[in-house]
């Protein structure tokens, strides 16, 4: 009988390298039955472990390209592991496919994946364990795949650079969280490095998690010999080494690469020890999978991707523009936020499918965590499934209907909930009220299983114009849930509507609110009056030491520019004139002059006498190799920063110059040069549809459709992707498509271009435009 | 790592036309770099085979291998972070990230040029598949034999390696080879060539 947490467990050893040394080579899946008694043999060599694995790393319908069907391998497997006489458990290793956005290999195909293999093993083995894994977001599809296939104990371990991090920038600790918030019944550290190496990491994530934590080290670092890698520690030292991780706390002992059937039994000394108390603290934290946000201190929820009272944003979720979306979450990263509110909730759109690509789309490229704002709770699911890190939840309340619906999903994915202090009968109208409201909460998260550090309450802003007495309400009740050790959040805007002056109330009463405890207000992280108030209140409590944050922020500070917005970076070149402001690259300053001609000049005269002028001598410059390319992009990007602000001043019935899709074609994930294309056709006034990379033909053929472009432009990299964009021109054509096609990148020339079906070849971004302009 | 010999291969592969370098791109170009250094997560994996894989019984290896007593097929890594940076910075700004692009492209050559030299005296250049007309295909036999999965390296269905910024080679052992254009795909379209260089050229001699 295992007993995770209380007693100390030993797991096996290194199997690949047992196959290496005694010769047995091809795919080691196989080898269960090709070479069944060799197998049991290693098992049986293991056996002083207190667990066996099976030798299953592989076995997933993405790796596995062997000679049998999954079942018959499974059934091989399980049955030599069996031969050691002891628990088994079977190994789940990673695909060997990288997921989206990073490579091209979808997150519910990897978790079908994961869940056939665990269909199988559930009846054949009395646990499993995830091992290896670098990628916290393939991690978190296996562990669903498993905790929804399977009721046996499930552990995960992860793999971590002498940097401290997964190849995809994990820490220990969000692996931790990761990991904990999933149901796991274990996790630890396995592989990457040996065993003296890895005792920071374990402390780390003794720290991190109330889980029994694991370890199982390479023997050693390698070491080169005679143009060989060999592992070379000694068994007594990787015995010392272990002794100190259970000194530390963990709860699994084994070993991996390089260790052999002696390292173990020399571990198995530590069987059944009791497993010694270590030191955690739970603390309220959300996740993307390379930034933790700690709720502590006060921390900037961004409000900005909320669609109320915001026009821009509402259309852009109604067409599924992403790229806004994107663009407002980098800016709100930029001016400092610590994690993002995400609504899509409008009455036009399926919100249950526009939350989750909207989730995706944002972590592509902005990684501060999230907050899944959604009164639905399908869409709440389909956005925290499809979420790569620890979300935080917006919101419950005291409703039993509603915390009924959400606790079971933030219970499933690990989420961290926003309670509001209300419930079915509305807001109390006292501060005792939302505070019982607060402990209702937490009480109901319990029975769900979900810990007290995982809820944080909002006790709700009210409107001063219209409820003046009830504000000190808010307060009071704020400062009652706070005592209680709880992490707290407020819409802090709310309260000045219908009053004027707004900003001067918004800050003030994020003063009074930071002073009584709030930890999370949700505002504009562009209003650099708000973020300069927790600035100073930072300073003023004592939580910016030295005032380093504040010094840094402000010490160039001037009263004449009036309020200081922290967003805009000065450019440390000025440039007088918006011709060579777009010469010189500076989109800033760009924009700002463009504002100025617009004062005299007409939008069209800006556009023809100032900006495609100096863009076109960038390009002659570029052409004759006085510039390169950096700068050309940077002249490009200048450009694009001016004709947003005449395209603003363009009568709306103007003509425009017409639209561009381009893509980076199915199968492709090289977009360096397809984003050159894109910033240089939008400095020429092109409006650009990016689909981005990976691009199958269909969504080209949609977004034709969708768009009607004046041209299509496909880009791919290497040979074998020449076929991804023959078939997307075919596509393109027997849907009809007019457009002129367009085709770039390194392999393809003008012959091959045209042999595939396209109209034109450019060489580059230049040449692109510059045959567009004579289209 | 050696900047100076860097940035030879950074310029190079940016186009650079050979006319006086800009003191702002060097500028982006140092900044990028040293942006890289704390990002940068390199591996390296390789095996060595006494005897032949297969698939490098067929031209062009057999002949880039002949002379040799001994092969080593390897893969390295910068690791996902360097993806996940360039990516973010094709929104905000495509001038950096193309630097960026090209800053890791010749610090993964380097650093694999550098840790190579640990691993024996006379050795041929690496050659990867794709060069020299062989099929890109040819990575997929490298990943069976040595499964860079370990260091986290992946391959898609189109033999692309994820991270992007990995490679996947061949090296022989007991002969000193240099590169040439060869067969090269390149060759009848080559912009190195257009301007009297090679792709090479910027590589440590």
């Amino acid at each position: 009988m295992l007993r995770f947490g209380e007693r100390i467990v030993v797991f096996d050893g290194g199997f690949g390298s047992e196959l290496e040394r005694r010769g047995l080579g091809g795919i080691p899946e196989d080898l269960n039955i090709t070479h069944a008694e060799d197998i049991r043999a290693i098992h049986r060599d293991y056996s002083a472990a207190d667990v066996i694995t099976a030798n299953t790393f592989g076995l997933n319908r993405i790796k596995y390209h062997g000679a049998y069907d999954l079942e018959t391998v499974a059934r091989a497997a399980a049955e030599n592991a069996r031969a050691a006489g002891k628990p088994v458990f079977w190994d789940m290793g990673p695909t060997g496919a990288m997921l989206k956005p990073l490579g091209t290999l979808g997150f519910e195909e990897a978790y079908d994946a994961f869940a056939e293999i665990a269909r199988i093993a559930d009846g054949l083995a009395d646990g499993f364990i995830c091992e290896t894994f670098s990628d916290i977001y393939e991690l978190k599809a296996c562990l669903l795949a498993l905790k929804d296939n399977t009721k046996k104990p499930v552990c995960a371990t992860v793999t971590f650079d002498s940097t401290g991090r997964t190849l995809t920038g994990s820490t220990p600790e969000i692996a931790a969280a990761v990991i904990e918030g999933l149901g796991a019944d274990a996790l630890g550290v396995n592989c990457s490095l040996g065993p003296k190496e890895l005792l920071p990491i374990v402390e780390r994530l003794l720290r991190s998690t109330s889980l029994p934590v694991i370890v199982q080290p390479n023997r050693g670092l390698p070491v080169l010999e005679g143009g060989r890698t060999v592992y070379k520690l000694g068994i007594d030292e990787f015995d010392e080494y272990t002794e100190r991780a259970v000194e530390l706390g963990v709860s699994a002992v084994g070993g991996c690469c390089g260790t052999t059937p002696e390292f173990i039994e020399r571990i198995s000394r530590f069987s059944g020890q009791p497993v010694r108390e270590h030191e955690y603290t739970p603390s309220t934290a959300v996740c993307s999978p390379t930034v933790m946000t700690v709720i502590d201190g006060v921390k900037l929820c961004g409000e900005r991707l909320n669609p109320t009272g915001k026009k821009a944003l509402k259309e852009a979720l109604i067409n599924r523009d992403f790229d806004y979306l994107i663009d407002e979450a980098v800016k709100q990263q930029e001016a400092g936020a610590d994690l993002l509110d995400l609504n899509c909730g409008l009455p036009q759109v399926d919100e249950k499918s526009l939350m989750p690509e909207a989730v995706r789309r944002i972590q592509e490229f902005c990684d501060l965590p999230l907050q899944i704002d959604s009164s639905d709770a399908e869409a709440v699911e389909a956005g925290v499934r499809a979420y790569n890190g620890i979300p935080l939840i917006n919101s419950v309340n005291g409703d039993e209907a509603v915390m009924s619906k959400i606790f079971p999903i933030a219970k499933k994915y690990g989420a961290v909930v926003l309670g509001l202090a209300m419930d079915e009968n509305g807001v109390p109208k006292t501060a005792e009220g939302r505070l019982e409201i607060a402990e209702r909460i937490v009480r109901r998260a319990a029975d769900y299983g979900i810990p007290r550090h995982r809820i944080m309450i909002d006790t709700l802003v009210v409107t001063a114009s219209a409820e003046q007495e009830l504000v000190s309400v808010t307060l009071d009740a704020l400062r009652a849930v706070s005592e209680r050790g709880i992490r707290t959040a407020l819409g802090v805007s709310n309260v000045s509507f219908g009053l004027p002056y707004r900003p001067l109330l918004n800050r003030t009463f994020l003063a009074m609110a930071m002073t009584c405890g709030l930890n999370m207000p949700i505002l504009n992280p562009l209003d650099g009056e708000m973020t300069g108030t927790v600035k100073a209140f930072n300073v003023l409590s004592g939580i910016d030491e030295n005032s380093e944050e504040y010094i840094a922020a402000y010490h160039d500070y001037k009263p004449a520019n009036g309020a200081v917005s922290i967003s805009s970076k000065t450019e440390e070149k000025t440039a007088e004139s918006l011709y060579d402001c777009v010469k010189s690259g500076l989109k800033n300053r760009a924009a700002e002059l463009c504002e100025r001609e617009l004062l005299t000049k007409e939008p069209l005269e800006v556009v023809n006498e100032i900006l495609i002028k100096a863009l076109d001598e960038v390009g002659k410059l570029y052409e004759s190799g006085v510039l390169f390319l950096p700068q050309l992009v940077s002249s490009a990007e200048a450009a694009k920063a001016a004709f947003a602000v005449v395209g603003a001043h363009m009568p709306k019935d103007a003509p425009k110059k017409g639209r561009v899709v381009l893509a980076t074609v199915k199968g492709d994930v090289h977009d360096i040069g397809k984003n050159i294309v894109r910033v240089v056709l939008e400095s020429y006034g092109y409006e650009v549809t990016d689909l981005g990379k990976d691009v199958p033909p269909e969504r080209v053929v949609e977004a034709w459709r969708e768009k009607r472009p004046i041209a299509v432009g496909l880009s791919a990299l290497m040979t074998t992707t020449v076929r991804g964009m023959a078939e997307t021109i075919t596509a393109l054509r027997e849907a009809g498509c007019d457009a002129k096609i367009f085709v770039g990148g390194a392999v393809l020339n003008a012959e091959t271009a045209s042999a595939i079906g396209a109209d034109y070849y450019t060489k580059d971004a230049l040449e692109m435009a510059k045959v567009m302009e004579t289209l | 790592m050696d900047f100076s010999e860097l940035k030879k291969r950074i310029y190079s592969y940016l186009g650079f036309h050979g006319v006086a370098e800009s003191p702002e791109t060097d500028a982006l170009i140092d900044s990028c770099l040293s942006e890289l250094r704390g990002i940068i997560q390199f591996r390296y994996t390789y095996r060595i085979f006494d005897e032949l894989p297969g698939f490098l019984k067929k031209e062009p290896y057999a002949e880039f291998l002949s002379g040799c007593n001994r092969v080593i097929l390897s893969a390295m890594t910068l690791g996902a972070g360097v993806d996940i940076k360039i990516n973010r910075l094709s929104r905000t700004d495509v001038a950096r990230s193309a630097v960026l692009d090209s800053c890791a492209s010749a610090s993964l050559e380097y650093l694999s040029d550098e840790y190579e030299r640990g691993l024996g005296e006379k050795l041929t250049y690496r050659f990867c598949p794709g060069y020299g007309g062989s099929p890109l295909e040819d990575v997929r036999e490298i990943f069976e034999l040595i499964r860079p999965e370990k260091i986290g390296i992946t391959l898609n269905e189109n033999c692309f390696m994820l991270p992007a910024k990995s490679m996947a080679g061949v090296i022989g052992v007991g002969k000193e080879t240099k590169k040439s254009c060869g067969q090269c795909i390149m060759l009848g379209s080559c912009r190195f060539r257009e301007e009297g260089t090679r792709c090479y050229g910027s590589e440590r001699e």
